[in-house]
């Protein structure tokens, strides 16, 4: 019977030290880069500029050296990550709806990735639809648990959709969460 | 006098009658706008590296589209399959988001996933969508469905076969044949009989496009005449292409197939241009008489009718001798009867779409709808429905009746409906169980109770509450006294394990503190939309829901606490392949996501250690989901809700007419849950641990902090950080199996390992 366990056992041990394997490659890999941020030391009081449609990729900032390493770390599939760079496109070309469903692609692929949503919420407030905007950012914040750097560009989204609506206060609180330094 | 304004008056009726007919035909046939029903698609199947399909999987979908094994480099429609690896020329279609053309693919792919795809210059390819599957149309009762070619569409062996066969002289006449209609008088005179009709096609096409079915010499004469002004206004192109997209070619039910393009489809699955000579000669044959030669009916007519149409384009030396030897040779080749209907389904996007369009549009306007329906879990919740309900029927105790049920399966994140199953008669038009029935879900409320418990902040999932008797005296006077299942009571339980094994007397005493308004807030945030009556009944789950409503309050829970809308379309596109209207994802935060984190990994204990526990041993092994089981007053209706880590799913069983059933959740609904779930290769539900909570062990039946190895029972619950729990005497987390500093991803591996075996 406790042969029958182990034996059991074994597959999904392995499968995790496949994953953590598989997370100790990834993390070197460079998270992309969304569109270029807004500064995070925007006046409070002031109203963001007109929305802009999500501006081409920028190029990939090198990893940045980490003491420790972090205990989570989003990251695009190759599969995800060119639907994305065709999103963008879409979205430069001013097709959003193609941007959106293009995106929508990729969500059905990695419907717990921060970083889809995150884009997604850029799109909408490209679209002008701050509200969206903001339940995408408080979704991602909420996906990228553990994950400082995916956090902050969820925030920055969070306080961008909020600002948006006129919500000041509640986008400088956001800004002044930890995980925004 | 009178004999001459006689004539005058004559001549002027007549000519007047003329410059009618003359209007009538330009003005209609100008801006002729065949009437073209709404075409559904299913979502197409994404490919990348990584994507779960199996080699046989992809053959098996490739079938399905009607893809054809043989040389792919030859045209598109056909695939070469070598071991795991496929060589693919994808047809030419149009995505709710883009226009493909035909494209040379070679994807490789292994016992569980595919593994490579690269475009015909050996680029990798990231991503690659299979075509999107027609399930339907939305055409009127007794209505013509039809797809338009235009003229680039026409295979050159259709034009000049059609022609040979229906109408010889249509080059060289102006609308009506004079030679034709000696020859056919002489023909039928010779025989007694009407032997052969003398209608040119542009006779056939004014027949079948502007008049009515009568037979009379008026109409005939109208006729004659309209076909006259036809061809003095139009080209022959375009009245021969009008001609092929309007002539009748068979009867599905109460769907007319008209047009070769529809035709093509309707008997052989495939695109017109992808048609052999022999399946050419077949539909150019039903002409004369689709129903006469229909060739599922009356086979061996079909095959006589068109191995003369075969002969005579030999003759004709439209083809040589061994093509017409080796088509009169070849079987009819049509696809099988029947296929995927999807009647449940369809319903839903109908419904979906009368919000923004007119029925008329619908059936005549030629849009396109996309749709979220994935054809695999359509088929997986059909099968687990109908096996079900059958060994169920056989093993229940109700003589001659017949139990029912629904099954509803959609992906959380985005809303997407990707399953609906209304009745054990998948097939047929019917009343539609999923939308329409609306029943008490039992304890598939208690969840709701749960979360509101959890949102105070003053209950966690080890908190211990009683399960007492109660008594309450109601406002019509009446007092209720709610029991257990068994009739037991258990006492002082964690409320993890009081949801797990869905107490009764613990849910109504905890949902009581919380008060009723608080229960019925969270239930309405979560996407009831009609509010529940505030009786304290509706802690035990009195509201009536419908399985679709039930799965909008699920979704939130299986998404973090985030509503995401329900959505059947995606995308309408209008006759040109312009978007006309995009449905988006819409989510909205319903309830905290720590609450519901907690609350989702109770759920989870509800299949290992609870109600739902059966579902393990129909799900592939190791699989973590969550649900909960529903069982109505005096087991009238049997309900299983719960989700994996990608998709949500609901599952009702019971009698059209109220009856008992003798079934509980977990002994109807549940296998029909599992057994959905279980053949769509669903990935464990693994939430991400929002940063406000930690895991901790408790014993399941008192709630105190524990490890493994100090008790049998222990689990691991998710409690607000810093929770103080009191530790049972000796144990407590000092001497817990697992290190104190080891991360929660460790603590869950570790107890998933315990659970799942």
């Amino acid at each position: 019977m406790a042969q029958t366990h182990r034996s059991l056992r074994a597959p999904s041990l392995r499968t995790l030290a496949a994953a953590l394997a598989a997370a100790v490659l990834l993390s070197g890999c460079p998270v992309p880069s969304q569109r270029p941020q807004p500064p995070s030391t925007s006046i409070p009081g002031a109203q963001p500029s007109e929305p802009q449609p999500p501006g081409p990729l920028s190029p990939i900032p090198p990893a940045p050296p980490r003491a420790s390493p972090a205990p989570r770390e989003n990251h695009l599939s190759p599969a995800t990550r060119s639907l994305v760079t065709q999103s963008r496109t879409l979205a430069s070309r001013g097709d959003l709806d193609g941007a959106s469903s293009t995106l929508d692609r990729a969500l059905r692929i990695e419907p717990n990735n921060p970083l889809l949503w995150i884009e997604l919420g850029r799109l909408r407030l490209a679209e002008s639809d701050a509200r969206q905007a903001e339940a995408c950012g408080r979704k991602a914040l909420s996906l990228a648990s553990g994950d400082r750097a995916t956090q902050a560009q969820a925030g920055r989204l969070l306080s961008d959709a909020l600002r948006a609506q006129r919500r000041n206060q509640e986008a400088i609180e956001i800004e002044r969460q930890p995980f925004m330094r | 006098m009178a004999l001459i304004l006689g004539f005058i008056v004559l001549a002027a009726i007549g000519v007047a009658w003329i410059v009618h007919l003359d209007h009538v035909v330009t003005r209609e046939f100008q801006g002729r706008h065949w009437s073209i029903p709404a075409r559904v698609y299913a979502a197409p199947l994404e490919l990348y590296v990584g994507a779960q399909s199996s080699a046989n999987d992809l053959e098996e979908e490739l079938r399905r589209l009607h893809y054809h094994p043989g040389d792919p480099f030859a045209g598109p429609g056909v695939y070469r399959r070598r071991g795991g690896s496929f060589d693919l020329h994808a047809r030419r279609v149009r995505f709710s988001d883009e226009q493909r053309e035909p494209q040379l693919v070679s994807i490789s792919a292994d016992q569980n996933s595919i593994t490579r795809l690269q475009s015909a210059d050996g680029a990798e390819l990231p991503v690659f969508r299979l075509d999107p599957p027609v399930i339907g149309s939305v055409f009127p009762v007794h209505g013509e469905d039809r797809l338009v070619l235009s003229p680039d569409d026409v295979p050159p062996l259709l034009r000049s076969g059609i022609k040979l066969i229906e109408d010889r002289r249509f080059d060289e006449h102006h609308g009506v044949d004079a030679h034709g209609i000696v020859r056919a008088l002489w023909a039928n005179l010779r025989a007694g009989r009407v032997v052969q009709g003398g209608s040119t096609l542009t006779q056939q096409l004014v027949k079948d496009y502007f008049l009515s079915d009568e037979q009379s010499f008026g109409r005939k004469a109208t006729e004659a005449l309209m076909a006259l002004r036809l061809e003095a206004h139009f080209s022959k192109e375009e009245i021969l292409v009008a001609y092929l997209n309007e002539v009748y070619l068979g009867q599905d039910g109460s769907r007319a197939i008209h047009g070769f393009g529809l035709g093509s489809e309707y008997y052989f699955a495939k695109p017109l241009a992808e048609l052999d000579f022999s399946e050419l000669a077949l539909l150019i044959g039903l002409v004369k008489g689709p129903s006469y030669y229909d060739p599922r009916k009356h086979a061996d007519r079909a095959r006589a009718r068109r191995n003369l149409v075969v002969q005579e384009l030999e003759e004709a030396h439209l083809i040589d001798a061994a093509a017409a030897a080796r088509a009169a040779a070849s079987p009819l080749g049509l696809r099988p009867p029947g296929g995927s209907y999807v009647p449940a389904y369809l319903d839903l996007v109908r419904r979906h779409l009368k919000r923004d369009y007119a029925e008329a549009d619908l059936a005549a306007a030629g849009l396109a709808v996309y749709t979220s329906l994935d054809p695999r879990a359509q088929a997986a919740a059909e099968r687990a429905l109908t096996a079900n309900l059958k060994r169920l029927d056989a093993a229940g105790r109700v003589r001659g009746a017949h139990l029912e049920g629904a099954v509803i399966v959609a992906e959380p994140n985005s809303g997407d409906v990707v399953a609906v199953v209304g009745g054990r008669d998948v097939g047929t038009d019917g009343f539609n169980r999923a939308l329409d029935a609306r029943r008490p879900i039992g304890s598939l409320v208690k969840p709701a109770v749960y979360l509101a418990a959890l949102e105070t902040g003053r209950y966690n999932a080890a908190t211990v509450i009683e399960d007492a008797s109660i008594e309450l005296k109601l406002s019509d006077g009446t007092v209720w006294a709610p029991q257990n299942f068994e009739h037991q009571i258990y006492g002082r339980v964690p409320m993890a394990r009081a949801l797990a094994e869905s107490m009764n007397l613990a849910t109504v005493r905890l949902g009581l503190d919380i008060g009723l308004p608080k229960v019925a807030e969270t239930l309405r945030r979560l996407g009831l939309e009609t509010p529940p009556m505030l009786n304290p009944s509706l802690l035990l789950g009195t509201v009536e829901m419908t399985p679709l409503e039930v799965v909008q309050v699920y979704t939130s829970l299986a998404n973090g606490g985030y509503r995401a809308r329900l959505r059947a379309v995606r995308a309408v596109l209008d006759e040109h392949g312009r978007p006309l209207k995009s449905f988006k994802v819409q989510i909205e935060e319903a309830a905290p996501p720590a609450a519901v984190y907690q609350l989702d990994r109770m759920l989870i204990l509800v299949t290992t250690r609870g109600t739902g526990r059966d579902a393990a041993a129909r799900l592939p092994r190791g699989t973590v989901v969550a649900g909960k089981t529903g069982t109505s007053s005096d087991t009238r209706d049997s309900w299983f809700a719960g989700f994996t880590g990608s998709y949500v799913s609901v599952a009702w069983v019971g009698y059209d007419d109220n009856r008992v059933t003798g079934l509980t959740g977990a002994i109807g609904a549940l296998p029909v849950w599992a057994d959905t779930l279980a053949r769509l290769k669903s990935a464990s539900f693994e939430p991400v641990p929002p940063e406000l909570v930690e895991d901790r062990w408790i014993g399941f039946a008192d709630g105190l902090e524990t490890s493994p190895a100090c008790s049998t029972d222990a689990v691991v619950v998710s409690v607000p950080k810093d929770t103080v729990l009191p530790a049972k005497p000796g144990c407590g987390p000092s001497s817990m199996g697992t290190s104190p500093s080891g991360t929660m991803g460790d603590k869950i591996k570790e107890w998933l390992k315990h659970i799942v075996h």
